[in-house]
């Protein structure tokens, strides 16, 4: 069925000293598209150059369709790839630009022609066939470097922050077109983006990278709901990040005790009574109220502020020793409050992800 | 709006002032004198004549015209075709790259007199070259080398093939290799890319290495004057000639403005080559 269209096994790049990327396993299927999430210089970059073969790894292997590509040169790879930056002909025009793949495997003229346009229309900019790239705006140029890209219809496509240079209608517009296009051809993406929703929405894997090495690697709602580290949490989405110390760890009641107050955990069965651990919730799956309910697990905190935020209003609130949360809640709650009065916080345990404190080092 | 106007004028006053001094009043005497009657010793009877317009057309003076723009166009092409496989090795030379730069740039520590006086030696029909080829038995008598516009040729691209390869080498180093990258991306092989993108994307370096090559070929005395034993002249001797040994300023200012026409008319038919909207150009 789905077999591996790409594969990365042990793959490391090194710079000088420093890994760009470390030991590497990505197992890519066919059809699939996969996002690599992560923040500037962890390597997304050079993961792609090396699956285009724009750079060769110091150790470890990559396949392409089952075929080991270590000896394979770029232009003989079948994969293409929509530059960061874009890096479009200057002396061909738009129309020459998107011809050239197809000129290189020596497609018929009226073939070429037909494809191009295809492909100009697509990212809806058929009108500027005979334009220099130079002459267009980077959204534009954006567009055109995919549409480059996509028209050699490839086995593997490699994006690298295709969408960065849009604006957000537009980028709305293209993400449906790109991930509707990828479904219908059956094509494999690679794709890198920094926008988070962007990686949510779109793809059917995501990959979290940080410092050369994968964080974590999952399903959109996966990463999103059960991080797996803290950086993970922290990165992806707003989260509250809580240090403090497990006070129980039976299976049925676990706490920890962080800045004085004794918060429900869930007990995954993996912590030990005084271990240092980290939790992360969501701000919206805390619950406030002004006035304390019934709830376990109910935490009391001063209002802050209040910042409106379209659908939700986003409160923050203070812990008696000062550490703040954030929590999303209507309106309506806070419309006997003022700042500095009490809010009541509580969440279900199960909602919440605790981490080990190994990350210690870095803050 | 009109302030900025002013400003930059202003601004470029001391720029106006040097081409003014330097460029438009020694041109502007040169057009008046060559229009002036001759009377003879380098003497000057500001009446109007076109005496001097008429000679230049002459066939002696005519054919070294001819001559320096045919022999100048020879040289040049021959320059580039060294010069851009020279200059893409050096861009790519790596830690060598600067050394070899430096090689290109030595001659031009020797004046082009002495470094000629280098290539009698060897052209002589008793110098290097033709004992090496009778040694090794290719030829029987001495090939006659000085004295032809072969010397000439051969002296002109000597003397200027630097200037052909710096900005070649320019725009090779300059060239962003993602779009090599690309290319390759999109399936071009070397050659490919190489022809594809490579080739045109350095044009304007070849462009402006063509004209700063060509304009110091065609108007160079020093080479037919050594090489050919002043037996073949360019316009440059002609010029010379017709200043210092004829006397003959209006015929020296005739042909020295007609050179200039000449010079400009070239560059602006190779600049049209690739300033259609790209705006790439090194110039
Ligand atoms: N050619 C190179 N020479 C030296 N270091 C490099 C080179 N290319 C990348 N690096 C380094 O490798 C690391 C990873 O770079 P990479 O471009 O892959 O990051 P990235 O995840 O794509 O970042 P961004 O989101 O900013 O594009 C960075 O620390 C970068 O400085
Ligand atoms: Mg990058």
């Amino acid at each position: 069925m789905a077999k591996d269209m790409v594969r990365l096994e042990n793959v490391s790049k090194k710079f000088g000293n420093t890994y760009a990327v470390e030991q590497l396993n990505l197992d890519i299927k066919t059809g699939e598209f996969l996002t690599l999430l992560g923040p500037s210089g962890c390597g997304k970059t050079t993961t792609l150059r090396m699956i285009a073969g724009f750079e060769k790894p110091n150790e470890g292997n990559i396949w392409i369709n089952g075929e080991k590509v270590d000896k394979v040169e770029p232009y003989n790879r079948e994969v293409n790839t929509v530059f960061q930056s874009y890096s479009l002909f200057p002396h061909m025009t738009v129309a020459e630009n998107v011809a050239f793949g197809l000129k290189m495997k020596k497609v018929s003229k009226q073939e070429i022609a037909k494809r191009v346009k295809e492909a100009l229309e697509l990212v809806q900019l058929a009108n500027f066939a005979d334009r220099k790239p130079k002459k267009l705006s980077g959204g534009q140029q954006q567009r055109i470097a995919i549409a480059r890209a996509i028209v050699n219809n490839p086995q593997v496509l490699l994006l690298d922050e295709p969408l960065g240079a849009l604006d957000l209608k537009l980028r709305k517009q293209m993400q449906l077109e790109l991930k509707q296009l990828q479904e219908e051809l059956g094509m494999t993406f690679i794709y890198v983006t920094h926008d988070q929703e962007e990686a949510l929405t779109m793809s059917d894997r995501i990959v979290i990278m940080n410092q050369g090495k994968i964080e974590q690697m999952g399903l959109p709602d996966e990463i999103y709901e059960k991080p797996a580290t803290k950086f993970v949490a922290d990165f992806i989405g707003e989260t509250n990040l809580f240090e403090g110390t497990v006070m129980d760890a039976n299976p049925s009641f676990a706490t920890m005790k962080c800045g004085g107050r004794h918060i429900s955990i869930p007990n995954t069965g993996n912590f030990s009574k005084n271990e240092r651990v980290y939790m992360s919730i969501r701000p919206e799956k805390i619950h406030v109220s002004a006035q304390a309910g019934e709830e376990d697990n109910l935490l009391s905190a001063t209002l802050k502020d209040e910042i409106y935020i379209g659908s939700v209003t986003k409160i923050i609130g203070e812990f008696p020793d000062g550490q703040k949360v954030i929590a999303h809640g209507s309106r309506d709650i806070l419309k006997s409050c003022t700042r500095g009065d009490q809010l009541y916080l509580h969440w279900e345990p199960a909602d919440s992800v605790v981490f080990e404190m190994k990350e210690k080092m870095e803050v | 709006m009109i302030r900025n106007v002013r400003a930059a004028y202003l601004m470029l006053s001391p720029t106006l002032v040097w081409l003014l001094i330097f460029l438009v009043v020694p041109v502007g005497m040169i057009a008046v004198i060559s229009f002036t009657t001759n009377l003879g010793f380098g003497g000057i009877l500001y009446e109007f004549s076109t005496e001097a317009y008429r000679l230049a057309f002459s066939s002696l003076y005519a054919q070294a015209i001819w001559q320096s723009l045919w022999w100048s166009i020879v040289a040049t092409v021959i320059c580039g075709v060294i010069a851009y496989p020279f200059a893409y090795f050096i861009a790519h030379a790596g830690k060598w790259k600067n050394l070899l730069l430096l090689l290109v740039m030595v001659p031009f520590w020797t004046n082009l007199l002495i470094r000629l006086y280098s290539w009698i030696i060897l052209m002589n029909n008793q110098g290097v070259i033709n004992n090496i080829l009778m040694k090794i038995g290719i030829i029987d008598e001495p090939i006659t080398m000085l004295y032809t516009p072969f010397a000439v040729i051969i002296g002109l691209v000597y003397g200027f093939l630097p200037f052909m390869i710096l900005p070649i080498y320019a725009s090779i180093e300059q060239l962003d290799k993602t779009y090599l990258e690309a290319a390759e991306d999109l399936g071009a092989n070397p050659v490919k890319t190489f022809l594809t993108v490579t080739l045109p994307l350095t044009f304007p370096g070849v462009l402006s290495g063509t004209i700063i090559t060509f304009v110091p070929a065609v108007s160079v005395f020093v080479v037919t004057d050594l090489l050919t034993g002043g037996r073949l002249l360019m316009i440059g001797n002609v010029i010379r000639d017709a200043f210092l040994v004829e006397m003959n300023w209006q015929l020296g200012s005739a042909i020295s403005l007609l050179l200039m026409i000449l010079v400009l008319i070239s560059i602006v038919v190779l600049m049209k080559f690739t300033s259609s909207e790209d705006d790439s150009s090194l110039l």
